[in-house]
C-alpha cells in the first residue's frame, strides 16, 4: 500500500496535468469560463435561498433557521453558501468519478501510470473549483457580516476530511461504474439523498429538535456528511462546531471510507482493465 | 552477464467468455442458478506459460496469427494489463507505441497535447520546448494547423504528431504495435529510419507485426505465438518460417474443406 502511494505521488505532476487540462477544457469551450464557476454556485444558492429562505419562513422561534435567530450575523444566506459550496465540489466530484476511468480509457491502455491519478485528478479538479468560488463567500462574508475567529480553523480539518470521503467515494464508483453500468444513474439519486440527508441547506438543530425517534437522531448524527458540513457551517457559526462524538464518527467514517474506496479499486483493477 | 531488460515468467491472462450481458436483480434473486445467462461462460486464457527473456540492444519480433494474444502480450509488458498468473518485469522505462493517438485530448489544440502528452510521458518542459518544432515538422503539420484543435486533424495527422512525439521519447525500452501500418508510402519510410535511428543506440525494441518485411528489416529475434502459447523462441527468420508454415498448412486444409463440399 505504501509502495502505491509513492508511486501517485511520484506521479503528482501528472495529476497536476490532468487538473489543468480538465480546467482548460472546461473554460476554453465556453464565452463565460471562469464566470461559470461563480454564477452556477451563485443561481443554485439563489433558488434554495428562495425556496427555503422566503417561501418557507417557519413561524416565530426558528425563524429564517440560521443558528442564533434571525439576527446572527450573516443570516440565513451565508449559512446556506457556506454548507452549499463545498457540497457542490462534493457532489461535483460524484457525478464526474464515474466517468472518471472510462473517459481516460485510451490513456490507461496505453500508459504506464498508477491509474488511482485519475479519481484522484477529479478530486482535485472539483476541489480547486471549489477553491474558485471562495470570492463568492468572502463577497457575502463582507456585506452580511459574517463573523469568525478561532473557528476558522475548523476549515481545515473541514477540507481535509471532505477530501478523504470524497476520494474513497470516487475510488469505489469509478471502477465499480465500469464494470456495472448502473452506478452512474444511481448516482444521480444518491447525491440528491446525501444532500438532504446532511444539514447543508437547513442546520442540524433542526433535526435534534424534532419530534423524530431517538434512534433516527443518533443514525443520523452517525452520517459522517453532517459532521463535515457542520464544521464548514462551524467557521461562521461557532454554535455549529461538532460535539467529540459527531467529530470522532466523522474523522473515522472518512478514512473507513477512503480505505474501503482504495482496497476496492485494488481489487477490481484487473477486471477492470480488461474491461476498458 | 547484464540483467535481462525484460522478463517474463510464466505469463497468464484469462478473459471470461460467452459472457453476453449481466444479470439482471430480479433473476439473481428469483430464479436463482436456474436461468444465469452466463452459465456458459468459461475463461479463456488468452496466454499461458509465456516465458522469456530480452536482452538489452535486442529487437524482438512477435509473430502469430489474429487473436493469438500478441497485443495482449504486448500490453501485459506495457504494464497496462495485468497478468492472472506470472509476472513480467521491466527494467528501465518503457516509450508504448501501442495506439498513438492516445491521450491526444479533441478539445485542445495541437500544441497543447503535445505538450499535455509529451509530459505524461515523462518529458521535462525544456526537452518539449526544444524538440517542438522538430516534432511538428516531422509530423508534416501545416503551421496554421497546430493551434488548431486536434478535433478538426484528418486521421493521418493525429497519428502523424502522435509518432512524431513519442518517437522523441529517450526510453530504453520501446514497445510498438502494428503502427507502422499507418500512413502513406512516405511517412511511413520516415518512420522507418527514426526507429532505425533509435535502434542504433542500443535501445530494446518489442515489435508486434504481420509485415515480413518490416520484421526481418529490424529485429533479430522472434517469439511466435500460437493459440496463447508461445511456441518458439529464436531468431526472426526461424519464427517466420514457423508461422508460415502453419500459416500454409491451414491455408490448405481450408482448401481442401471446400473442395470437398463443392465435389
Amino acid at each position: 500500500m505504501a509502495s502505491r502511494a509513492l508511486a501517485v505521488w511520484q506521479n503528482r505532476k501528472v495529476v497536476g496535468l490532468l487538473v489543468r487540462r480538465d480546467l482548460k477544457v472546461k473554460y476554453q469551450q465556453s464565452i463565460l469560463g471562469y464566470a461559470w464557476s461563480l454564477l452556477e454556485p451563485l443561481a443554485m444558492a439563489s433558488i434554495y435561498f428562495f425556496v427555503f429562505g422566503v417561501l418557507f419562513v417557519p413561524g416565530e422561534g426558528s425563524a429564517r433557521s440560521a443558528p442564533g435567530g434571525p439576527d446572527a450575523p450573516g443570516g440565513y444566506a451565508l449559512f446556506l453558501l457556506s454548507g452549499l459550496l463545498p457540497w457542490l465540489w462534493m457532489s461535483g466530484a460524484l457525478t464526474d468519478a464515474c466517468k472518471a476511468l472510462i473517459t481516460h480509457a485510451k490513456l490507461i491502455t496505453t500508459m504506464k501510470v498508477p491509474r488511482e491519478i485519475f479519481p484522484l485528478a477529479i478530486v482535485q479538479t472539483k476541489f480547486v473549483e471549489y477553491l474558485l468560488t471562495w470570492p463568492i463567500l468572502l463577497v457575502f462574508v463582507f456585506v452580511l457580516g459574517g463573523q469568525t475567529g478561532w473557528s476558522l480553523l475548523w476549515l481545515p480539518l473541514a477540507i481535509v476530511l471532505q477530501f478523504a470521503i470524497t476520494l474513497g467515494f470516487t475510488l469505489l464508483l469509478s471502477c465499480i461504474n465500469v464494470l456495472m453500468r448502473d452506478v452512474e444513474r444511481v448516482i444521480r439519486i444518491l447525491t440528491r439523498v446525501l444532500m438532504y440527508s446532511s444539514p447543508i441547506l437547513y442546520p442540524l438543530s433542526m433535526v435534534l429538535n424534532s419530534g423524530l425517534p431517538d434512534w433516527f437522531k443518533l443514525v443520523y448524527e452517525l452520517n459522517p456528511l453532517v459532521g463535515i458540513f457542520q464544521l464548514h457551517h462551524a467557521v461562521w457559526y461557532p454554535s455549529e462546531a461538532p460535539g467529540t462524538l459527531s467529530l470522532c464518527t466523522t474523522i473515522g467514517g472518512a478514512f473507513l471510507m477512503l480505505l474501503i474506496g482504495y482496497l476496492t479499486f485494488r481489487r477490481l483493477e484487473s477486471a477492470v482493465l480488461k474491461e476498458l | 552477464m547484464a540483467q535481462p531488460v525484460i522478463e517474463a515468467k510464466g505469463l497468464g491472462v484469462k478473459f471470461a467468455m460467452n459472457r453476453r450481458r449481466k444479470r439482471s436483480i430480479r433473476e439473481m434473486f428469483i430464479h436463482g442458478t436456474k436461468r444465469d445467462p452466463n452459465k456458459a461462460a468459461s475463461d479463456f486464457w488468452a496466454l499461458r506459460n509465456v516465458s522469456f527473456e530480452v536482452a538489452k540492444g535486442d529487437c524482438v519480433g512477435i509473430v502469430g496469427k489474429n487473436g493469438t494474444g500478441k497485443s495482449t502480450l504486448l500490453k501485459m509488458i506495457a504494464g497496462v494489463l495485468l497478468p492472472d498468473e506470472g509476472t513480467v518485469t521491466v527494467r528501465g522505462k518503457v516509450a508504448p507505441l501501442l495506439e498513438l493517438r492516445a491521450g491526444f485530448n479533441d478539445q485542445l489544440t495541437g500544441r497543447e497535447n503535445v505538450h499535455l502528452v509529451g509530459s505524461l510521458h515523462g518529458m521535462t518542459p525544456k526537452m518539449l520546448e526544444d524538440r517542438f518544432e522538430e516534432i511538428v515538422d516531422f509530423a508534416e503539420i501545416k503551421p496554421g494547423f497546430i493551434d488548431t484543435p486536434v478535433r478538426h486533424y484528418s486521421s493521418g495527422m493525429k497519428v502523424r504528431l502522435g509518432f512524431a512525439l513519442i518517437s522523441q521519447l529517450e526510453h530504453p525500452i520501446m514497445l510498438v504495435d502494428e503502427v507502422l501500418a499507418v500512413g502513406d508510402k512516405s511517412f511511413r519510410e520516415k518512420c522507418y529510419k527514426a526507429i532505425e535511428k533509435m535502434l542504433e543506440n542500443e535501445r530494446t525494441m518489442v515489435l508486434v507485426s504481420h509485415n515480413e518485411g518490416d520484421l526481418k528489416r529490424f529485429c533479430n529475434r522472434g517469439l511466435y505465438v500460437k493459440q496463447g502459447d508461445l511456441v518458439l523462441d529464436s531468431d526472426i527468420t526461424e519464427a517466420l518460417n514457423a508461422y508460415n508454415v502453419d500459416t500454409k498448412a491451414e491455408i490448405a486444409a481450408r482448401k481442401k474443406k471446400d473442395g470437398g463440399k463443392a465435389a
